[in-house]
């Protein structure tokens, strides 16, 4: 896991004198130097790898053997790019994740704007591990939603697509109420602080041309503002890889899929091996 | 708390502090329990953890005579099998899901929780008023010491007050925190009383303070 | 009226919350708080030069401290909430409306730090914030046995609302609230009232709504 990419700061945000922060237990310095690059440096002085893209700064403590994984929405024409900020959980990075692709808390937590009871089953839906990107990918995952985004007016039926690419980041495809023909898309970008603590950075690609940048970023921090209160109090704090811990039913496949996939590939830094 | 050869009772909360319809999060020396009443009035006492994704039971939520979890609404009964998954709605959940329960007892307006399975019912405390509960950063020792007396066999520090005594139930929570349960006796009028929740304060941060100097490393 | 409003912010609640309560409509005003700083920039500081928010304005009245906010509401939509009915309702009332400015500074801090990295002690926060909870709850059970549900009076006043946020938000800066059932019972209490709403972190009553019955297929 120590050579994946890993949001470690807000592009639009750096500043000379840096910010200083933490990867996977390693205190790291994210600034500006004199000529206007951006810098990463490690604990021991030592420059780290840089990538600056989706509106964040991008590093790593080892070699990535891979590019930063692509989101081609970024590149598209039309489409507002949304800095969400900065939100600090007391979480380990993978349960932060495993939330995220899971919509059947909606109703729960996001009452009366992305679930509401009666609305709580979760139909049947596609998951799988696609070996040729090495990512996993959940479709036709759909949910009434009272207000599924900003631009929603009233409830309807939301279709997603997720889709992890990284270990501690997800990308879900969602629908978009004013362009039927295309997806919006929202991620979650997570910053491993340590096992048990980390820095989230959502970022959005939409298109709204309608709503103010502060009422989309104001909609998606009271959605995760929400998760925040369940993602602090869950026990064990590490998210389990081994069955018998957790119980998940046919609504968890992506979970489980993302977790079968996390144990394969060893990324285990924030989660629980043995039962205990 | 009250052992016999097979368990024990310790005082986790004032009958008062737990309407019908609510949970709250009590401590037990393994950890945390969802104590929860039912509407129709019946006490029990979960594992503060959903067997599902792991998430705290005292954050959920009660509905009639089941205990819901406040992340994905996923509800047990008090005998602690799984009643229903919203997620779906069909689905009869199995016997194989369930949460861990404790046995509860209520009396005279303190409700004990049992530790193992201990034979006995937990002691009567006839004559005593509860007047609140509060949790101290200190030991039983720090907090006898600060009272000036002794502890009782039932694990009763007795004070005098005015005319009557404020007596502290104490129950360990861990090596540096003791939640005291303060009930009265002789001690009826308002101003009394209220009298009595201050003191109580004054004796928690005399407590503290002789923990701090004597106990804490 | 016009109230500049972060989501996230409990002081803003605090006035979306009573104006909610007393059936007062708001013109919202998003204020881009974080990560934008929008409430330092110069037209925010020209409304309000100390750079807080909410800010709540009507006509030529501008009003940069919540507590004046609360009262504000009251008295124009509500005058029960003002909590006047005898010289210890007003007193008490008065206490703690002033004492919510420790609950802002020391929960309100921890959770700033803990949450959005603002800068701060946060030991010293949490500690401060501890006191304050120990404060309010010993007051709360005094209250009660007064025949009192409420801080102030047997109903609730803009000294609850004024409380209410940071205290039931602490423990997103890291100060749980399980030590504290007087608290538990009181907030409880608020968060049953007619029109209550909730804010990012506080979770929906379910209870309050029968249990629905689901036939598969039908969602």
């Amino acid at each position: 896991m120590i050579d994946e990419w890993y949001p470690v700061g807000l592009f639009s945000q750096l500043d000379p004198a840096g910010r200083q922060t933490a990867l996977m237990g390693e205190p790291i310095t994210v600034g500006r130097d004199a000529e206007g690059n951006t810098r990463v440096t490690g604990g021991n002085g030592r420059t780290l790898p840089v990538r600056l893209r989706y509106g964040h700064v991008w590093s790593s403590l080892g070699e990535p053997k891979k590019e930063l994984f692509a989101i081609p929405e970024a590149d598209q024409p039309g489409r507002r790019f949304v800095d969400v900020g900065v939100v600090r959980v007391r979480c380990s990075p993978l349960r932060a994740v495993e939330n995220f692709l899971d919509v059947a808390h909606f109703p729960f937590v996001h009452t009366d704007i992305l679930g509401a009871e009666p609305h709580t089953e979760v139909q049947n839906y596609k998951v799988e591990i696609r070996e040729d990107v090495d990512e996993v990918w959940a479709t036709q995952v759909k949910f009434y939603q009272p207000q599924a985004a900003k631009s929603a007016s009233g409830g309807i039926t939301t279709e997603y697509m997720y889709r992890v690419p990284a270990p501690t980041c997800s990308v879900l495809y969602k629908t978009c109420p004013p362009r039927p023909s295309e997806w919006d898309v929202i991620t979650l970008f997570v910053q491993p602080l340590a096992e048990d603590l980390c820095d989230v950075w959502p970022w959005m690609a939409l298109f709204d041309d309608t709503t103010s940048l502060t009422d989309l970023i104001h909609f998606q921090q009271t959605i995760f503002l929400q998760d925040r209160s369940i993602l602090e109090n869950q026990i064990p704090c590490l998210l389990p890889l081994d069955p018998g811990m957790e119980i998940p039913t046919r609504a968890d496949l992506t979970s489980v899929a993302y977790r079968r996939w996390l144990k394969r590939h060893n990324y285990t830094y924030g989660a629980q091996l043995v039962a205990q | 708390m009250h052992s016999d050869t097979t368990g024990s009772w310790t005082p986790v909360a004032l009958s008062a502090d737990l309407p019908a319809g609510t949970v709250m999060p009590v401590q037990i020396p393994a950890g945390s329990l969802a104590l929860w009443r039912t509407d129709s009035g019946h006490t029990a006492a979960s594992a503060d953890r959903c067997p599902h994704r792991g998430m705290r039971l005292s954050h959920g939520f009660v509905r009639g005579e089941a205990l819901s979890c406040i992340y994905h609404g996923w509800s047990y009964a008090q005998a602690g099998n799984c009643l229903r998954i919203p997620a779906h709605p069909g689905l009869v959940p199995p016997e194989t899901i369930r949460v861990v329960t404790h046995m509860v007892e209520e009396a005279d307006g303190v409700i004990w929780v049992a530790l193992g399975r201990p034979e006995g019912r937990p002691p009567g405390l006839e004559g005593l008023v509860p007047l609140r509960s509060l949790t101290a950063l200190a030991n039983i020792d720090a907090i006898a010491a600060a009272a000036g007396g002794k502890t009782s066999p039932q694990g009763i520090v007795e004070v005098a007050s005015g005319t009557g005594t404020i007596c502290l139930l104490l129950s360990r929570q861990d090596e540096d925190r003791t939640l005291i349960h303060v009930l009265l006796k002789g001690i009826t009028d308002q101003a009394a009383r209220i009298a009595a929740v201050r003191s109580t304060e004054s004796l928690r941060r005399k407590a503290e303070d002789i923990h701090k100097k004597e106990f804490a490393q | 009226m016009k109230l500049y409003d972060y989501i996230l912010s409990p002081s803003c609640y605090k006035i979306r919350l009573m104006a909610a309560l007393t059936c007062v409509k708001l013109d919202i005003h998003p204020v881009d708080f974080h990560p934008g700083a929008e409430h330092k920039g110069a037209e925010l500081l020209a409304l309000n030069p100390a750079g807080s928010i909410p800010i709540l304005e009507d006509d030529d009245l501008v009003l940069t401290e919540s507590s004046a906010m609360l009262v504000y509401l009251a008295a124009k939509a509500a005058p029960e909430w003002l909590g006047r009915a005898s010289a210890e309702e007003a007193a008490r009332v008065q206490q703690w409306l002033s004492f919510s400015g420790r609950l802002t500074a020391s929960l309100g801090g921890a959770r700033l730090t803990e949450m959005l990295l603002r800068p701060g002690d946060i030991g010293a926060l949490q500690t401060q914030g501890v006191l304050a909870l120990r404060e309010l709850e010993a007051g709360l059970v005094e209250q009660s046995l007064r025949g009192m549900r409420f801080l102030a009076a047997n109903r609730p006043t803009v000294a609850d609302i004024a409380c209410f946020p940071y205290v039931v938000l602490a423990p997103d800066g890291g100060v749980p609230l399980d030590p504290y059932p007087a608290i538990r019972l009181w907030s409880r209490a608020l968060r049953g009232l007619d029109h209550f709403i909730e804010m990012p972190g506080i979770h929906r009553l379910h209870e309050l709504k029968p249990e629905p019955h689901i036939e598969p297929g039908e969602a």
